[in-house]
């Protein structure tokens, strides 16, 4: 992230453009600096990386296909037959299930968290900026929303609409918008009445550019760690319909629907169980640490 | 986060706990409680509105017919004492005992005469209704085109009941005690209508009765002491619950929530041997899984399309590999051991290699006018207990096989079915079990006069035809060609896909005695006690 984001009139950006001609560091260097020095969260990154290419490329290098049902290899234990990580009672190879499981959960961690993104951070800045009887209105819809049980109103959804994987992309995305946009607000609130934004007001500015050129930029690092948690509580609440049966629909796999039927079967098959919630909770822990040492490093008063 | 974290995990806990620990109410000092896994909820409690395993199980302790089950399933005498048969067979006279319903009104054979025209009439809109089309008279009544006092039954005195047939029915005290059979209570109906079997006013004449219905909760039962065997009944309460996790049910039987559970997911079968022995009750079971087509949807009027998929099922796997619970693969609807019927002749295919079957598939579903280019694309509508969740993914990988794209949807057993009867499916799992020991009882199904249990609204003048020929065939061996004759089209046409045929799979505690594993998986509550009771042998001895 370079510093030219930050918009000149903040006193820091205004340092750190001084300062570039004397190659000084940023805000934005600063945070790097710390993040990389917090090892839970360098390795929370690596392990992350790791599970994402897994993800991204591994149900193609898999020996068998997620869906495949493998007649003779029913119920097989690791190892056995080749498969690495063992069958369920179809014959399907668990490790292929996995990385697939894998990817689903963490494309619908990734595009509810970019939908609830969206949301949040225009409906909190817009109701911050403007302020008022329209932030009032604004914040007492958010208010209503919450006080909705968010598990059951994802239930309601799906049981309305049917469920299929977009819809709870844009579910759960729907519902997790709101803290954001809280937090967006508060931010929104004590940004507006900073001297950049009163010069730019001043300038002639209309308030949609004063929002999108000054604010939402300035809004970026509460956001960010944020959204860095908000992607393990996204895969978790999946997880979560799917072992209610309202997730992903079979064959397709996620942690949640592959930890359901293992739990079905574990007295007989504990490997089925095993596995997916070894790298749920693997996934899990490496978002929390980054979320953790992103918030540590961009808020410098909190060390 | 964290504190959301801890949100959800505690939402999770609370709804597994719902599933898992339960409370039971509490069962009064000295009485006799039974609580049992009944899979699904009940549809009604009215004989003539309800057709699933399930409900007959709640309406076999609360209303008694003709005929009753004995603890193996037989029929023995129920509220007639006994019957004789014209030497053509035609005329049935019943003398009825004296009995009367939990309010004490006296059961007569006006309330007899009352019931079976009731079932028939088109008011009622029985799905069952056609089971009785064997009484003279009865489907043109069912048809709206004779008065219901057309139809051939009538009472003789307060406790004499003639019955007149279309045709011979050997089977009939076998059929005299089903759920359509049963009397309903008359002074009841007709003062209430359809409310009479709400629970809080229902009125019985068997040894319980049904007091309350807490919709996915519990039905609870009452023992009735007007009832003319209460003596004899161990039982003072019985709990129904809708076990539809059956694996949670399984656990809940293991910790004593439950006394049983009247299903296993089958693969579990030989390891619960080991893990709860003496609990695992199976038994061989005059039942059929199959697939039926919706023929209103137009890919399925293609006879080729439902044969291609039929063909591509590999049941082998199926039930030798993925249920190993004792089922047998299904080439033909009638299961073996039916009575007097040896069977069709499965269709050809049957005996060839898989690989032979799927290319075989590939090319009926071309010629139809699919491939690659243009997928056949269809949604399986389903059951969620335990069995079918195993084995409709396996039929959605073989059918993946020979390029077709299905959907699976998931629904509750009670559910599905009245979706299938409002043909609202395209691919139905469907199961039908004998409802008396004979191949009639399954190969009516696929008549065009049943109605909404013919599935896929088949329609085949011939087969309507030959079923017909075979009710009217006094000789049994020439009955059953008509019959088999008929079986063989069906398959041949590919009107229903059947899968595998049933095991019957009960989980039953030991500390329950009466209870016996038998042909028809009916288990009347009235022969259940607790091991070492002193009503125990009396109970079991009916």
């Amino acid at each position: 992230m370079s510093a030219s984001i930050l918009v000149p009139g903040s006193r820091k950006g205004a340092d750190s453009m001084q300062a570039a001609a004397v190659k000084g560091r940023s805000l934005w260097d600063d945070a790097r600096r710390r993040l990389l020095r917090n090892k839970m969260a360098v390795t929370g990154m690596v392990v992350l990386a790791i599970l994402v290419v897994l993800a991204v490329v591994g149900p193609y290098l898999a020996p068998y296909a997620y869906d495949a049902v493998n007649k003779n290899d029913v119920w097989m234990g690791p190892g056995q037959n080749g498969h690495l990580l063992g069958t369920d009672s179809l014959g399907r190879d668990q490790l292929a299930r996995l990385l697939m499981g894998l990817r689903v959960s963490l494309a619908i961690g990734l595009v509810a968290t970019v939908v609830s993104l969206i949301i949040g951070v225009a409906w909190g800045a817009v109701a911050g900026f403007v302020g008022g009887r329209v932030d009032e209105a604004m914040m007492r819809f958010v208010d209503v929303l919450y006080s909705l049980p968010f598990i059951f109103f994802v239930i309601l959804l799906m049981v309305t609409f049917g469920s299929n994987i977009i819809l709870i992309f844009v579910a759960i995305g729907a519902v997790e918008w709101l803290t954001m946009s809280r937090i967006v607000r508060g931010q929104t609130l004590t940004l507006k009445h900073k001297e950049f934004v009163e010069a730019a007001r001043a300038m002639g500015l209309g308030r949609g550019a004063i929002i999108a050129r000054h604010i939402v930029p300035n809004l970026l690092g509460p956001v960010v760690v944020y959204v860095t948690l908000t992607i393990p509580a996204v895969i978790l609440a999946e997880s979560f319909l799917s072992f209610l049966g309202l997730g992903v629909q079979p064959p397709m796999a996620s942690l949640g629907t592959l930890i359901a039927n293992g739990a079905q079967d574990m007295e007989l098959a504990p490997w089925l169980l095993v596995f997916p919630s070894l790298v749920m909770v693997v996934t899990l822990m490496s978002f929390n640490f980054i979320g953790d040492g992103l918030r540590d490093a961009i808020d410098p008063k909190d060390r | 986060m964290l504190l959301r974290t801890l949100l959800i995990l505690a939402l999770a806990a609370f709804v597994c706990a719902c599933q898992g620990k339960v409370s039971r109410p509490a069962c009064p000092e000295g009485k006799v409680c039974v609580h049992l896994g009944n899979v699904n909820d009940p549809v009604s409690l009215d004989p003539h509105k309800s057709t699933g395993t399930w409900e007959h199980r709640l309406l076999l302790d609360n209303l008694i017919g003709l005929t009753q089950d004995d603890a193996e399933g037989k029929p023995i005498p129920g509220v007639a004492e006994r019957w004789e048969t014209s030497p053509d067979g035609l005329t049935w006279t019943w003398y009825l005992r004296e009995a009367y319903w939990s309010d004490g009104v006296p059961v007569t054979a006006d309330d007899f005469v009352f019931s079976f025209r009731r079932i028939l009439l088109p008011d009622t809109a029985s799905p069952y209704a056609s089971l009785l089309y064997f009484l003279k008279g009865a489907q043109a009544v069912s048809e709206g085109k004779a008065p219901k006092e057309s139809l051939g039954v009538r009472a003789l005195g307060p406790r004499v009941l003639e019955v007149k047939l279309e045709h011979p029915a050997p089977y009939f005290p076998e059929l005299a005690k089903h759920q359509t059979m049963y009397p309903v209570p008359k002074h009841m109906v007709e003062k209430h209508g359809e409310a009479w079997a709400a629970p809080e006013r229902y009125v019985s004449n068997g040894p319980f009765r049904v007091v309350s219905w807490k919709l996915g909760d519990h039905v609870k039962l009452v023992k009735n002491p007007r009832f003319w065997d209460a003596a004899k009944v161990c039982v003072d309460e019985v709990y129904y619950y809708p076990t539809n996790d059956t694996i949670s049910a399984e656990r809940q039987v293991k910790r004593g929530e439950l006394d049983l559970n009247a299903d296993i997911q089958s693969n579990r079968i030989s390891f619960l041997r080991q893990d709860m022995p003496g609990y695992v009750q199976t038994h061989t079971y005059l039942g059929v899984a199959y697939l039926a087509f919706n023929n209103t949807v137009p890919a399925f009027r293609d006879r080729r399309v439902r044969q291609a998929l039929s063909m591509a099922i590999d049941r082998d796997f199926i039930a030798n590999k993925l249920l190993r619970g004792g089922q047998k693969p299904a080439f033909t609807f009638v299961p073996p051991g039916v009575a007097g019927y040896s069977g069709a002749k499965a269709p050809e295919w049957a005996s060839w290699p898989f690989e032979k079957r799927q290319a075989e598939a590939r090319r009926l579903l071309a010629q139809a006018g699919y491939g690659p280019d243009k997928p056949l694309k269809i949604e399986i509508k389903h059951r969620n207990s335990a069995d079918p969740m195993l084995v409709m993914p396996a039929i959605q990988a073989d059918w993946k096989q020979i390029g077709v794209d299905a959907r699976l949807l998931q629904n509750e057993g009670q559910i599905a079915y009245a979706a299938y009867r409002a043909r609202d499916f395209q691919v139905a799992d469907a199961a039908w079990v004998a409802d008396y020991n004979d191949a009639m009882s399954f190969l009516y199904l696929m008549q065009s006069a049943t109605g909404e249990q013919n599935y896929g609204d088949y329609k085949n003048p011939r087969y309507d035809e030959l079923l017909k020929q075979a009710d009217n065939e006094p000789d049994a061996a020439t009955r059953a060609r008509y019959l088999a004759e008929a079986e063989r089209i069906v398959l041949e046409d590919a009107a229903v896909a059947p899968t595998y045929f049933y095991v019957n799979k009960n989980l039953v505690s030991p500390k329950i005695s009466g209870w016996k594993a038998n042909l028809v998986d009916y288990h009347p509550t009235r022969y259940l006690c607790l091991k070492g009771h002193p009503k125990a042998a009396l109970a079991a001895a009916g």
